[in-house]
């Protein structure tokens, strides 16, 4: 038996995995100078995913004798596989087409609500409840799940800061002009990036359903929870170390939030608010501080990248 | 073999409206194709959506996303990227209720305001509030350049659950029969004109009789695209403002250089962009809704995005504007019926929103460029 | 030297053209080839497309016709580049007039990027930052350049960026090195480093071709002279059989005239229009590129500040407008005290403005002729008179021949120089106490370079409007001022009296 702080810590910890590996897979993704505007909705869409694949795997594969922890799993990264595909294609179009980046994000914004209901929805009328599909309740579970989050991050930071391949990343975010002077392909040093980032984003979206809510339902697309991830992602200059102090006191309040609603009979629609309240304050904050000259964001976020503009 | 995207040299002819219809068809594609693939029967669903298109119930969806697609227009053509239409609609009809069922309720108080004074103030305050909320974003854009597009979105999140809160707790109504909503707004403060029903038996008098009716019931609404409708004309084409809002939005820079406090225009722009909607929200409380529901994330049509996509199909050009509102006025209309077919749910207009708005940001970049192939 | 007798034919470049949109043809059937062990010179005036034919070089313009061809192994095949990966990939590396290093990265992680993409190739494997610093090393030693591998580019100098560039293209054993303006800028003994470094590549069998606008650097270090004129190449020399003022000639056309210096030196006693006092002000990186300078401009006189490509102009000319807020020190201008006014007081007092970036701050491209023209030249406060307004425009496109289809076609399908009228025009039109220019003459041919100097004189000395003009012209800065300044590293020298101080002497102050 679990006493209630336990428990508390442990949600705590799945709601950090959450709020976490998504904003350090839009930090990744952003740092490679593509503006990220589908987030809310690719991270609606992988709820959705995570619950279609892992009823799907549970269904098919338990029955052959395997651990069902195992198919939770496979389905959190095939959510990932999924989601990192959807940050090929913003890569490859955003890079090669001299189109919008925030027209096409927030299309994608879109279509991920949409299909993420696709996904989702058939799986709650069939079982109503998902529980059974999600991340058993357990300690380790919850302590495992931390400590892979918090090792992506390091791997992230790692690479971002001393490999060649991060110091790419971050030429195509501040110049890719210029970074492709100096021997880049932009296009391919951004697929790596916006793959991978958006992997992290899917399996991110399939922790929050699967692990801290153990919860899904069609109304979820209105969360808007990717915002937060966004919000932090740009607090703390999109760098994989600063987003952990973040990403902790984003998903305590998240996780408080929740909490309090159930405990102190809080209107359920002003506990609601406040997140994204905090959200907008976040960034007030930032914008009216010396943080925005700290934490600059990456010069060439969102420019189209076109190479034959002329100048007098 | 390599392909190479230039800049043209000269202008495409008709540009604009090649790209727009490009888009459309470029989006319907990725929406039949997607809905292909979750095994809905096509022929159905294609039949659907050609006759959404002439159904006479199309008219309320034009005209609202006609008047909501001009007061985004503003704004988008000033590249200030308003997405914010869904919350300045529903914030902007909380003085509406707060008007006509608290203050000058004829059932509960002796008030001796005329209903059009009421009405009018109706209006009036929705569109400040309106304006209002947009310009929060406006003012984090113009003096922290906080970007518009997170912070208008995270807006509606925030007037969603406010007008929530506000509809199950002060606002909530007392004869619902147990439904959680407000109360309805007295019928004197309703704006419809209801023509009485006639069969003639003939089917093209009935399909024309049925479109009168639509309108006459809708009769606020169009005259208010009209008048909106004029205002933007006359704003881009005789105001020192609207030249401003074509030059902010291609050159904020210069636009400053030449002495424009370009931090004000910001927020003016916002405001004036939040009014319109916000309006649109109040007549959508008097001519259509008559209360607020709980849950607005639940009833809402979506029309503070699906004006985002008229106005951007319209290539930012007003004079489009009603053939691009008209478009997706028919293309909510198909996902509507998709759903009463039971193909589908309310994933359907997400999906067409999503696709059509992908075909146009794709698509859109052939007005300015050519592909090469060598 | 037997030249191109033995010597392989490392790159041909064959009927190459480019046009850009708005019509403008930059370089128009380019041909040419270049030896191993040479140095070529490729010499051409401002705009007569010497950075297009590079930029194809480099694989960052597609070229709309004609191909270019690459040594591999042993005989000439044709290549198709669509970006400078491809260019580097077959040994041609491009060092720019202005570096193009990223600033907020190391220099090691600078070079790392090259290198693991030119390695990638060979399956020699990843990268690692720490790897290419020892690199690094080695080669910083082997040319007596000293580099520390850890210092953020934005920290370096400009010759130190520079010198990184070159090492880069060292590194990794490039054939052909295409230096774009890379020394017209340097200091005279790190140009003379630079000098050495090259013959001694050129001495191992590299190729070099120099691009650059200054005769006397093509005769100090190439071979081969090769003239750009409008486009197109008029003239290949050897440099050795050939006289600076024939290679002039061919630059220049015969219409080059004589420079006529002004005589006009300020009165003392006449108003200050333009009064700057301990100024000092930050770069967009937020580093003090300026400091202490103090200035006055008289009614009616030129002041001309020259100064290298990025010695502060445009920070200077910004904060004077008051599109940049300096960090301390006082500016006066028209009367109006811009730091605590801004830019709409200096503009409402008449004040015209060329901008540094003309496309950024002087015009707005989607726009057409007569909108630009209707925001600055609409008095009534929310409606245009369009009536007005169009008169206004149509006598600005007549009187700086401005060639268009009519005043509603948009700005950006003119071409440059017909841009920069149209900007010249209102800007000149508006300008009622003061204009305020940086580089005016830019993307103008000669004839309309010429007009405009004549008209900027007629406007100070008989309409005694007062003007400021930044540049990097030194002939146009001493064609038209009544007193010249010079702007190094952020410091202003002067003032001097065009007649009286010798060109040398400016040239000295400009890079000492």
């Amino acid at each position: 038996m679990i006493d209630f702080y336990g428990e508390a810590l442990m949600r705590m910890s799945a709601a950090f995995a959450t709020i976490y590996l998504v904003a350090l897979g839009h930090s990744l993704f952003e740092l490679s100078g593509v503006l990220d505007l589908s987030i809310d909705g690719v991270f609606f869409l992988s709820t959705g995913l995570a619950v279609l694949f892992s009823a799907q795997l549970h269904t098919s594969l338990t029955t052959l004798g395997v651990d069902p922890l195992i198919c939770t799993t496979l389905a959190s990264v095939l959510t990932g596989l999924v989601t990192a595909l959807i940050g090929l294609f913003l890569a490859f179009i955003l890079t090669v087409l001299p189109i919008s980046h925030g027209a096409v994000g927030l299309s994608l914004m879109f279509l991920g609500y949409g299909l993420g209901i696709y996904a989702g929805y058939p799986v709650r009328l069939k079982y109503g409840s998902i529980a059974q599909f999600a991340y058993p309740e357990n300690i380790v579970v919850y302590s495992l799940t931390l400590l892979v989050s918090l090792a992506l991050g390091l791997t992230t930071y790692r690479m971002l800061y001393s490999t060649a391949i991060g110091a790419m990343i971050r030429a195509c975010g501040e110049d890719p002009h210029a970074a492709s002077a100096l021997g880049v392909v932009v296009y391919r040093t951004r697929l790596i990036a916006c793959g991978l980032g958006y992997f992290m984003v899917g399996v991110g979206g399939s922790i929050f359903t699967l692990l801290w809510l153990r919860y899904w339902d069609i109304r979820s697309y209105v969360l808007g929870y990717g915002w937060f991830a966004y919000t932090i992602a740009l607090a703390a200059g999109r760098h994989p170390l600063i987003l952990i102090p973040f990403a902790g006191v984003f998903g305590a309040l998240l996780e408080f939030n929740i909490s309090i609603q159930a405990t102190y009979g809080l209107p359920v629609d002003l506990a609601g608010m406040i997140p994204f309240i905090a959200a907008i304050a976040l960034m007030t904050l930032y914008g009216s501080t010396k943080l925005k000259r700290l934490f600059e964001p990456p010069r060439g976020l969102g420019k189209i990248y076109y190479k034959e503009e002329r100048t007098i | 073999m390599k392909i190479t995207i230039l800049k043209r040299k000269k202008e495409l002819k008709y540009g604009a409206v090649i790209a727009s219809l490009l888009s459309i068809l470029f989006g319907i594609t990725i929406y039949l194709v997607i809905i292909g693939l979750f095994g809905v029967n096509l022929v159905e669903a294609i039949n659907i959506l050609g006759k959404s298109f002439i159904s006479p119930t199309i008219m309320k969806d034009f005209l609202i996303i006609y008047v909501m697609g001009c007061g985004l227009l503003l704004s988008f053509k000033a590249s200030l990227w308003n997405i914010g239409g869904e919350g300045q609609f529903y914030i902007a009809m909380i003085p509406g209720i707060v008007i006509t069922l608290l203050l000058f309720n004829p059932e509960t108080s002796s008030t001796t305001v005329p209903a059009f004074i009421v009405v009018l103030l109706v209006i009036i305050t929705g569109s400040v509030v309106g304006a209002v909320w947009a310009a929060v974003a406006g003012t984090l854009k113009a003096f922290m350049n906080i970007d518009e597009v997170p912070v208008t979105l995270i807006l509606n999140y925030i007037a969603y659950y406010l007008v929530n809160h506000l509809v199950s707790g002060p606002l909530k109504g007392k004869k619902t029969y147990g439904y959680l909503r407000t109360d309805e707004i007295p019928g004197i403060y309703r704006l419809n004109i209801i023509l009485p029903i006639t069969r003639t038996g003939n089917q093209f008098e009935e399909a024309v009789y049925s479109f009168l009716t639509q309108v006459s019931y809708y009769i606020a609404l169009l005259v208010t695209a009209i008048a909106i409708s004029v205002f933007t004309w006359w704003l881009f084409k005789y105001t020192k403002l609207g030249l401003y809002i074509k030059i902010m939005g291609s050159n904020p820079e210069y636009l400053y250089a030449t002495g424009v406090n370009t931090k004000m225009l910001t927020l003016l722009i916002m405001a004036l962009s939040g009014s319109i909607i916000g309006l649109s929200g109040s007549l959508y409380l008097l001519v259509e809704w008559g209360r607020i529901p709980y849950g607005i994330q639940s009833h809402t049509p979506g029309y503070g995005y699906l004006a985002i996509l008229a106005s951007w199909l319209s290539m930012l050009d007003h004079r489009l504007l009603p053939v691009s509102a008209y478009l997706v006025a028919g293309l909510r209309n198909t996902g509507l019926s998709i759903k009463i077919a039971g193909l589908g749910d309310t994933e359907q207009t997400l999906i067409i929103l999503g696709s059509v708005l992908l075909g146009y940001s794709i698509t859109r970049f052939i007005a300015d460029y050519e592909v090469k192939i060598r | 030297m037997n030249t191109g007798t033995l010597r392989r034919v490392v790159l041909s470049i064959n009927n190459i053209s480019k046009t850009f949109p708005g019509g403008i043809t930059a370089i128009e059937e380019i041909n040419l080839d270049l030896y191993e062990g040479e140095i070529v010179a490729l010499l051409g005036e401002n705009g007569s497309g010497k950075s297009t034919l590079v930029k194809i070089l480099y694989g960052v313009y597609t070229p709309d016709s004609g191909e270019i061809k690459i040594l591999t192994g042993d005989k000439l095949s044709r290549v198709n580049f669509g970006n400078p990966v491809d260019a580097m990939k077959h040994g041609i590396i491009l060092v720019n007039q202005t570096p193009q290093l990223i600033d907020k990265l190391s220099v090691a992680e600078n070079i790392a990027i090259t290198l693991s993409t030119l390695r990638s190739r060979d399956h020699s494997g990843f990268t690692s930052i720490s790897e290419t610093s020892k690199l690094l090393k080695e080669v910083s030693e082997s040319t007596g350049i000293r580099v520390d591998p850890n210092e953020k580019a934005y920290n370096l100098t400009y010759s130190q960026k520079q010198f990184i560039e070159l090492l880069r293209a060292i590194i990794v054993n490039a054939k052909i090195f295409l230096l774009d303006e890379a020394l017209s800028y340097l200091p005279i003994a790190e140009k003379k480093r630079f000098y050495d470094i090259l013959y001694s590549l050129k001495n191992s069998g590299k190729t070099v071709l120099l691009i650059t606008h200054k005769i006397q650097e093509a005769f100090d270090l190439s071979d081969r002279i090769v003239i750009l004129r409008k486009g197109r190449i008029v003239g290949v020399l050897e440099t050795k059989n050939t006289t600076v003022d024939e290679v002039r000639r061919l630059m220049f056309g015969e219409t080059n005239n004589k420079y006529i210096i002004n005589n006009n030196w300020s009165n003392p006693e006449e108003e200050h229009v333009i009064e700057v006092e301990d100024l000092a002000v930050r770069d967009d990186h937020g580093r003090e590129v300026l400091s202490n300078i103090t200035f006055c401009v008289g009614k009616g006189e030129i002041a001309g500040i020259i100064g290298v490509a990025g010695s502060g102009q445009r920070e200077l000319v910004e904060s004077i407008v008051g599109l940049r807020k300096p960090i301390r020190g006082k500016i006066t201008l028209a009367g109006v005290d811009v730091v605590r006014k801004g830019i709409k007081a200096v503009r409402e007092a008449g004040v015209g403005y060329i901008p540094d970036q003309p496309l950024k701050q002087g015009i707005a491209c989607d726009n057409s002729i007569v909108e630009n023209i209707a925001i600055m030249f609409s008095s009534n406060p929310i409606l245009i008179n369009w009536d007005i307004v169009k008169e206004k425009a149509v006598e600005i496109v007549k009187n700086y021949n401005v060639q268009s289809k009519s005043i509603d076609s948009p700005v950006k399908t003119l071409s440059g120089g017909n841009i920069m009228k149209v900007i010249i025009g209102k800007e000149l039109s508006y300008a009622k106490q003061a204009l305020i220019a940086c580089n005016p003459t830019r993307a103008l041919d000669e004839l309309s370079a010429n007009n405009l100097v004549s008209v900027l004189k007629y406007k100070a000395h008989a309409e005694k409007l007062s003007v400021l003009i930044a540049s990097e012209d030194i002939d146009e800065v001493l064609t038209i001022s009544d007193a010249v300044y010079v702007l190094n590293s952020g410091r202003l020298i002067g003032p001097f009296q065009p007649s009286k101080v010798p060109r040398e002497r400016i040239e000295e102050l400009m890079v000492a």
